[in-house]
């Protein structure tokens, strides 16, 4: 791309005006379970999440995307946004893109995110904003097919959705499905682990720790002595939860082709003692037995015959002695924007450069 | 310590032993058939005044009482019943106060929505929505004086959630740091309206986090989830941590009183209340399917229960009415 | 050993010594004690006239200053009381009622008859009440009839400081929700108070001024005014003439229905002065219950004294008006001996 034509494009140029409609959506009720009382876990409140939602829908309006579709809820999210667009409006200010709710009943349950990924991939946005923690994120994976995601954190523990300001996370977006990054650069392949027990089959983004409770309750995990294994798909020594076992003792990143192993132990029978934060504020001790890499498309089976399994940090699935259990990871599972490099290219080739508003002196100061 | 590990007891696989499990399903089966007789009672034209049934939000009440002792008090809402059965209140004596009879918890002065039992720590079920917050604000501040490591717990709908009592006790047992723990249950509807039109945002988490308290919101459906999240809540204002807020999302099974026609609920809701979110069938489910308990068992408890509530009724009915002297007396303690 | 005392200082005595005998008498209240989280001097108030000084330091964690939040506070004052505690909750202005009387009228008042008399609610709620500070309309009223209409509560006002020690003494050991009534204009009235603890029993009028002629009936602020119509109309007073029974209520619920019918019985004359509004007052309520029982004995017709049917006004010469004064008594008492 020669780089006068970058330099008179707007930002959001022509190209830009093409985007396709993408889809948000933002979970009403992440970040609400016993962690706020166990450990000390932020809340965040539903008027900031309707701000990071405006956020989002200036940056992506920058960028060209003219239509947003966003999954109902009846947290509150929607009203506040509402009033934010219609201020705008009646200012006559072009700030925000047309913003339109999925048409169905509310459950108020998970099943409104799995049905608005349904939904959105039916209808070939071109990415998804998802603005939740772990769970949320791994719910839309369960259900939006090849639609890339970029994730927004606003849930517990965060291990999955990069930490970022969301007005940058919307222009990576904007960036992405305009198609003024190459597709190669904006889009990136993320691993998952395919969890079975009998027929049922769920996944997990970050992590699945198989531990002896047998009922999945208040779902978070933090009585470390139920603790049994874990596996995970990357392993971060920066982020918090089950995953931060891993990440402490043999960082994995995303594009790795293996994840890791982990077996956990009594601290009288472990090898290594590790101090690990496993929840916001909480950081416990956890024995270590062994660990390993988790090959690509190897069937792991838990070595306890009871429990339950967690993924991405909350107990999900219970099962028994007579349920068949597997985990396994896989490559190439679904898409997420790389924010990183979307914004990087941008600084590189100028696609935030405005033309008009520069004179010519300081336009000939570029890369 | 070295000791007490390598014995290796394995980590509990339930929060409650089997006897506690049967216990809670007893409690939860107890207040159901109670509820369902009324409704069917109720019917009959034989009980005075109205009625407002707990059916469907079982899981709730029982998971919380079950952390509770006598010590602890709760202050209820109009909506009561449940919390006097798994308080600890005796069906016959609830019974017989809401056929206003002269043996009844109440002595036939209160009815249904005034059930209360002091001995029980159950500080009355409150006819004034959003009345009990300060009422529990106060327990917990005597708990306080007194040292006993008690709580107060205030139960509260999504509805009278928006009664600035609420509100300005969460300030208050802030304020304070009170031991009282304040229960959200959000069925959905405050009488016939919907949360959805009434609350502007529907996250308790955020009021609590308005005033510097906790929230946690749970599925109330769930007994599980709510034992293990108020077990923890509980526990943090017994040890001095301070007033918290826990919003169990549930259902409610019938109308906001018995004889409302609900013609504002969408086509099948109750049935897909009865079919998908019966917080009964989904206990019975998980500790059969743990293989923890028999469904025979479950059953035996079934039939027992009937037959308590069936003693009930009967009690109540053959009861005496109050006297006529009874309309004077117990309006002051000497006057 | 009595010494003189004004009324502040007679009630800040009896809420000390029973604070001292009952660890459950606790007070709460906005400003009691004062100066809560600022740089400057704890206890900075003691309430905002000063009746509470000094208690917060004499003893330590029972005295709690609360939010400006009277629902919340009197609430859990209600609350603390049905489990077990003393609370002396203080008000401020009884007219603050409006924003937290249902957990007054609706949950203290009535935890006894409606939990089939399993339940008892020992609070005393404080407040001052009447006209005469010109504070207007919103500072000012004498509520006392619309919590005198309600069964389950106790009705005080002490129009002294002997009484006020001795009735709040009783008011706290009592068993029943009190709500007590303290006059504004009156906190600086003196009378001898004895030093020791004392208990006024309620329902027991006083008869401050004997006389055959006719009844003055009043509470408060209103008796040192009926006295002063009765001396204006003795027979050495000014006006000459008429031996006035001055009846001193002391507590409107209960209400001491004896002493007054006795007096009529023997005068054949009441007049009934309140300084609330006249409909659905005490004055009201007491001259029916006299017209009901000693209608043979009546010998002219029962006169009302009260505050006219309006709001208390601020300008000071509409309040002087608004209140009654003992001119309005005695012309009172002259026209019921007319007939």
């Amino acid at each position: 791309m020669a780089l006068a034509e970058t330099l008179t494009r707007p930002p959001g140029g022509r190209a830009a005006r093409k985007a396709g409609a993408i889809g948000i959506i933002a979970n009403p009720v992440s970040a609400r379970d016993i962690r706020r009382v166990i450990a000390n876990a932020t809340a965040l409140q539903i008027t900031d999440r309707a701000n990071i939602v405006l956020r989002v829908l200036s940056s992506v309006k920058a960028c060209g995307v003219s239509h947003v579709y966003m999954m109902p809820e009846n947290g509150g999210i929607r009203h506040h946004v509402r009033r934010g667009i219609d201020r705008a409006e009646n200012q006559g200010l072009d700030h925000f893109p047309k913003v339109e709710h999925l048409d169905y009943k509310i459950s108020g349950t998970v099943d409104d995110t799995l049905r608005a990924a349904r939904q959105m991939r039916e209808m070939g946005v071109a990415a998804i904003v998802v603005l939740g923690g772990d769970g949320t994120h791994r719910a839309v994976v369960s259900a939006c097919g090849d639609i890339p995601i970029a994730g927004i954190s606003t849930g517990t523990n965060n291990a999955f959705p990069e930490h970022r300001e969301p007005t940058i996370t919307g222009l990576g977006v904007g960036l992405a499905v305009s198609g003024r990054v190459p597709p190669e650069i904006a889009f990136q392949p993320n691993k998952k682990l395919v969890v079975r027990v009998g027929d049922h089959q769920e996944i997990a983004l970050v992590d699945v720790a198989v531990v002896t409770e047998r009922f999945i309750g208040a779902r978070a995990l933090w009585r470390t002595e139920t603790f049994r294994e874990l596996f995970v798909t990357f392993a971060d020594p920066e982020v918090i939860g089950m995953s931060a076992i891993a990440g402490l003792l043999q960082p994995v990143t995303r594009q790795d082709g293996h994840g890791l192993h982990v077996r956990l132990a009594s601290e009288d029978d472990a090898r290594l003692v590790l101090e690990t934060p496993i929840a916001p504020g909480y950081l416990r001790r956890i024995g270590i037995r062994d660990y390993r890499a988790m090959p690509i498309r190897r069937k792991f089976r838990p070595e306890i015959g009871d429990g339950s399994l967690a993924l991405d940090g909350e107990r999900e699935l219970a099962f028994n002695e007579t349920d068949d259990v597997t985990i396994e990871l896989v490559a190439n599972a679904f898409r997420t924007v790389n924010v990183t490099a979307c914004m990087h290219y941008a600084a590189q080739h100028g696609l935030m450069r405005n033309n008009q508003n520069l004179n010519q002196h300081s336009s000939g100061g570029s890369s | 310590m070295k000791t007490a590990t390598k014995k290796k007891s394995a980590p509990a696989a339930f929060p409650l032993d089997r006897a506690g499990l049967l216990k809670a399903y007893r409690t939860m089966r107890t207040i159901r058939e109670f509820e369902e007789r009324l409704h069917a009672e109720f019917a009959k034209g034989d009980i005075p005044g109205f009625v407002h049934l707990y059916a469907g939000e079982e899981a709730a009440g029982t998971g919380i009482m079950m952390h509770l002792q006598d010590k602890d008090r709760i202050a209820s809402t109009h909506r009561g019943h449940g919390h006097c059965i798994a308080k600890g209140v005796d069906p016959k004596a609830m019974m017989a106060e809401i056929y206003g009879k002269a043996s009844g918890s109440c002595r036939g002065k209160g009815g249904s929505m005034h059930i209360a039992d002091l001995s029980k720590g159950m500080m009355g079920a409150n006819g004034i929505l959003g009345a009990g917050a300060p009422l529990a604000c106060g327990a917990a501040l005597a708990a306080k004086f007194r040292g006993d490591g008690a709580v107060g717990i205030s139960f509260i709908g999504d509805g009278a959630s928006n009664q600035g009592t609420f509100l300005e006790s969460l300030n208050l047992a802030a304020v304070w740091n009170l031991p009282a723990i304040f229960v959200v249950e959000n069925n959905g509807y405050a009488e016939s309206t919907s949360r959805d039109y009434a609350v502007a945002v529907d996250s308790y988490v955020d009021r609590a986090a308005g005033f510097g308290l906790p929230g946690v919101t749970v599925d109330g459906l769930d007994f599980f989830t709510v034992y293990e999240a108020a077990g923890e809540i509980i526990k943090r204002a017994r040890e001095g941590g301070g007033p918290a807020l826990l919003e169990c999302k549930m259902v409610r099974m019938y109308g906001h009183f018995e004889g409302d026609q609900q013609a504002y609920r969408g086509k099948g809701e109750v049935e897909d209340i009865r079919a998908n979110k019966d917080c009964l069938k989904m206990f019975s489910e998980r500790v059969i399917e743990a293989g923890i308990i028999a469904r025979g068992e479950l059953e035996a408890i079934d039939r027992e229960c009937l037959a308590v509530i069936d003693e009930a009724l009967a009690y109540a009915k053959a009861a005496p009415l109050p006297k006529p002297a009874d309309l004077l007396n117990d309006v002051y303690v000497s006057y | 050993m009595a010494r003189t005392l004004t009324m502040r200082q007679a009630i800040n005595e009896a809420l000390d010594q029973e604070m001292a005998r009952d660890q459950n008498v606790i007070l709460m209240g906005e400003d009691i004690a004062g100066g809560q989280g600022g740089d400057g001097e704890l206890d900075a108030w003691g309430g905002p006239l000063g009746v509470t000084k000094g208690l917060y330091h004499k003893h330590p964690g029972r005295v709690l200053d609360t939010p400006l939040s009277e629902s919340a506070f009197i609430g859990a004052a209600i609350g603390a009381a049905a489990c077990g505690m003393r609370p002396v909750a203080e008000l401020m202005f009884l007219d603050f009622m409006g924003v937290c009387f249902d957990q007054i009228f609706n949950q203290a008042a009535k935890f006894k008859y409606m939990f089939g008399g399993k339940a008892q609610t020992p609070i005393v709620i404080r407040a001052m009440v009447g006209a005469g500070f010109r504070a207007a309309a919103q500072h000012s009223q004498m509520l006392t009839p619309l919590f005198t209409h309600i069964p389950g509560l106790k009705v005080v006002c002490p129009s002294n400081a002997y009484d006020a020690k001795g009735l709040l003494i009783q008011s706290i050991r009592d068993n029943d929700p009190v709500i007590f009534c303290e006059h504004k204009n009156l906190y600086d009235s003196q009378a001898d108070v004895p030093a020791e603890s004392y208990a006024i029993p309620f329902g027991e009028a006083n008869v401050v001024r004997d006389g055959g002629d006719c009844t003055i009936v009043a509470y408060g602020l209103m008796v040192g005014r009926a006295m002063e119509a009765a001396k204006q109309l003795s027979p050495k007073g000014p006006k000459g003439g008429v031996e006035c029974e001055v009846i001193d209520l002391r507590t409107l619920s209960p209400i001491d229905w004896d002493t007054v019918i006795d007096s009529v019985e023997r005068t054949g004359r009441l007049v009934c002065v309140d300084e609330a509004n006249p409909r659905c007052s005490i004055a009201s309520d007491v001259s029916a219950m006299v017209a009901q029982e000693c209608f043979k004995a009546l010998k002219g017709p029962i006169r009302m004294v009260t505050a006219p049917h309006t709001p208390v006004p601020f300008s000071p010469v509409l309040e002087d008006l608004y209140i009654p004064s003992a001119a309005a008594i005695a012309a009172a008492v002259t026209k019921t001996m007319a007939q």
